[in-house]
C-alpha cells in the first residue's frame, strides 16, 4: 500500500476494487489479492476514522500548544 | 448704563419698572434702573446678587411650568452609557452630531422601574444597548438643582432600531455583492458564496476552533465531538478570543489570519459561542468578517447561538445555530463516509461469496461430467470395450474378419475372433 494514503485515495482505490471484483470476468487467481487490498484499504479508512493510525492526532498537538498559546495572549 | 434693583428693596422716582413677565417669579421681579443718570447712581449704586440655591428653584419652577407632565419622542445617539444592572439604573448621554461634531448633547438616565426597557431592547434587536447606538425614546424633561438638566427615558421604541439595523444590515449585504462579485452572489434569495461553495474535505477531523475562552460554546462544541457514539477521532485546535463586544468582529478576524497562516492543518474552522438572551448579534454583521468568511480558503461552520436570527457573517459560512449541531454535523458528515465505506465493503462481500459459490458449483458440474463419462459408469450401462492386445479400439477399420478381439464387459472379458463384419444399418435405432 502506498506511505501517503488518503481517505480519497483510500475510498477511490476501493471503490475500483469492488468494482473490478463485480466485473464477471475476474480472473479467480487475482481475486484473492485484490480482496486482500481491499480489506487493507477498508481498515485504514476504519482505523484512521477512530484515530487507531494516530498520524493525525500527533501531528497537530505541536500546532495545538504552539497556536493556541498565542491566541490567548492575542484575544485578550 | 443700566442695572436693576429689586422689589420691595426702594421704590425709586424717576426709574423704568419692569413687570414680572411670569407670576410665579413675582417676588423676585427687579426695577430697571438707569444707573448713568445722577440720581439713579444715588438710589441703587450696587447691583444685587441673590443666591444660587434661587435662581436654580427659578430655573427649576420656569422647566416645570413648561414640561411638567409631558413627554417627547427623541431620536438620537447613545454614549457614555453606564449600566449599573444591580440597583438597575443606567446613565448615559443622548447626542446629536452634525458631521463630525456634535451639536447637541443632553445627560439622560433610566431610573429602576424603567430599566427592563433596555433588557426589552437587547432581547428584542440581538444588540447590546452601548454607544454609538442610535435610539429613539421617550422622554420627559427634569431639572435638578443639585443634578442639573436631564432627561428621563421611560420607553424606547424598539421597531425604530430593529428597522435601522434591518436598513444597515441591507446595505452591509448589498455592499458585500456589489463589491465582491467573484465570490459573493445573490442566488435566489441565498448568498452562494466561495467558501460556502468549498467542498467539505471526505473526512473531517482537524478542526480550528474559534471561541472565547472558558465559555459555554467552547464546551458544548468539544463535550460533543469527544463522546460521539462512533468513537471517531478528532484533533481540535483552539484559537481563543473575545466573541462578543465592540472590537469583537476585529479579535475573530486577527484569529481567522492565524488560521490561515496554517491553513493546511486544518479540514475545517467552526467559530462558535454559547446562546444566552443576552448574546450580542452586532459582531457577526460586519462588513470586513463577513467579506473575509466569504472569501476564506478552509470550509467554515458558524454556531453562533441565534435560533431564529441569521447573522451576516452565517450567511457566508454554513450555519449551524449552535455549537452542539455543529459538532453533530462533523460526525454525521464523517459517519456518511463510514456508512459509504460499510456498502462498499457489503458489495465485496456479497461478490465474493457469489464468485466462490459459482466456482464450486462449477467444480461440481465437472465432476459430475467426469463420474459420468468415466467407462466404469458407461460399462454398467450395458457397453462394451473391445481391445485388440490390450489397446482399446475406436476405429472398425483396425479390426478385420479372424482377428482376436478381447470384449471387455462390466465383470467379464470375452475373448474371440472376428468372423464377419459389415456396416451398421441400425445406428440411428440405438
Amino acid at each position: 500500500m502506498p506511505k501517503e494514503l488518503t481517505y480519497n485515495k483510500a475510498f477511490s482505490e476501493l471503490e475500483k476494487l469492488v468494482e473490478q471484483i463485480e466485473d464477471d470476468t475476474i480472473q479467480l487467481d487475482t481475486l484473492a489479492a485484490k480482496v486482500k487490498e481491499a480489506n487493507e484499504l477498508i481498515l485504514y479508512c476504519e482505523d484512521k476514522l477512530r484515530g487507531i493510525e494516530n498520524d493525525v492526532k500527533s501531528g497537530s498537538a505541536k500546532l495545538t500548544r504552539g497556536v493556541s498559546s498565542k491566541a490567548k495572549k492575542k484575544g485578550k | 448704563m443700566w442695572g436693576y434693583i429689586k422689589v420691595g428693596s426702594c421704590n425709586p422716582e424717576g426709574v423704568e419698572y419692569r413687570p414680572p413677565t411670569n407670576p410665579i417669579s413675582a417676588k423676585l421681579c427687579y426695577y430697571k434702573v438707569n444707573i448713568s443718570q445722577p440720581k439713579s447712581l444715588y438710589i441703587c449704586p450696587m447691583p444685587q446678587a441673590i443666591k444660587l440655591s434661587e435662581l436654580a428653584y427659578e430655573i427649576q419652577e420656569t422647566m416645570e411650568a413648561r414640561f411638567e407632565g409631558e413627554t417627547f419622542w427623541v431620536t438620537a445617539e447613545i454614549s457614555d452609557v453606564k449600566k449599573y444592572i444591580s440597583t438597575r439604573r443606567c446613565y448615559l448621554k443622548l447626542v446629536e452630531r452634525d458631521g463630525n461634531s456634535t451639536n447637541t448633547e443632553l445627560r439622560a438616565v433610566f431610573w429602576a422601574n424603567y430599566y427592563n426597557e433596555i433588557e426589552l431592547f437587547e432581547k428584542k434587536t440581538k444588540q447590546n444597548f452601548a454607544d454609538g447606538i442610535e435610539i429613539t425614546c421617550e422622554v420627559k424633561v427634569r431639572f435638578h438643582p443639585k443634578y442639573g438638566l436631564n432627561l428621563d427615558v421611560i420607553k424606547i421604541d424598539v421597531a425604530y432600531t430593529l428597522g435601522t439595523i434591518e436598513l444597515e444590515r441591507q446595505k452591509t449585504l448589498e455592499k458585500l455583492v456589489q463589491e465582491n462579485p467573484k465570490h459573493i452572489k445573490l442566488v435566489e434569495g441565498n448568498y452562494i458564496t466561495y467558501n460556502n461553495r468549498l467542498p467539505l474535505p471526505i473526512v473531517i477531523q482537524r478542526v480550528a476552533l474559534i471561541t472565547a475562552p472558558n465559555s459555554d460554546g467552547q464546551r458544548d462544541f468539544k463535550q460533543e465531538l469527544e463522546k460521539n457514539k462512533h468513537g471517531y477521532a478528532f484533533s481540535v485546535t483552539e484559537f481563543l478570543t473575545q466573541i462578543q463586544g465592540d472590537n469583537a468582529h476585529q479579535l475573530i478576524l486577527e484569529q481567522l489570519q492565524l488560521v490561515y497562516n496554517n491553513k493546511e492543518n486544518f479540514d475545517m474552522v467552526a467559530i462558535v459561542r454559547g446562546g444566552g438572551s443576552q448574546t450580542d448579534f452586532k459582531p457577526f454583521e460586519d462588513y470586513e468578517l463577513a467579506k473575509t468568511v466569504a472569501n476564506f480558503p478552509i470550509p467554515i461552520y458558524t454556531g453562533i447561538g441565534h435560533d431564529r436570527n441569521t447573522s451576516i457573517v452565517d450567511m457566508m459560512a454554513r450555519e449551524h445555530k449552535t455549537p452542539t449541531k455543529v459538532a453533530a454535523s462533523i460526525i454525521e458528515h464523517n459517519f456518511e463516509f463510514e456508512n459509504s465505506i460499510i456498502e462498499l465493503k457489503e458489495r465485496l462481500n456479497q461478490q465474493v461469496d457469489y464468485i466462490l459459490e459459482n466456482a464450486k458449483e462449477n467444480i461440481q458440474d465437472l465432476k459430475r461430467l467426469v463420474k459420468l463419462a468415466s467407462p466404469a459408469n458407461i460399462m454398467k450401462k450395458g457397453f462394451a470395450i473391445i481391445t485388440i492386445k490390450d489397446k482399446i479400439i475406436i476405429d472398425p477399420k483396425n479390426i478385420q474378419p479372424h482377428t482376436e478381439i478381447d470384449i471387455l464387459l462390466q465383470d467379464q472379458i470375452i475373448y474371440t475372433t472376428v468372423t464377419k463384419k459389415e456396416k451398421n444399418a441400425q445406428r440411428t435405432n440405438l
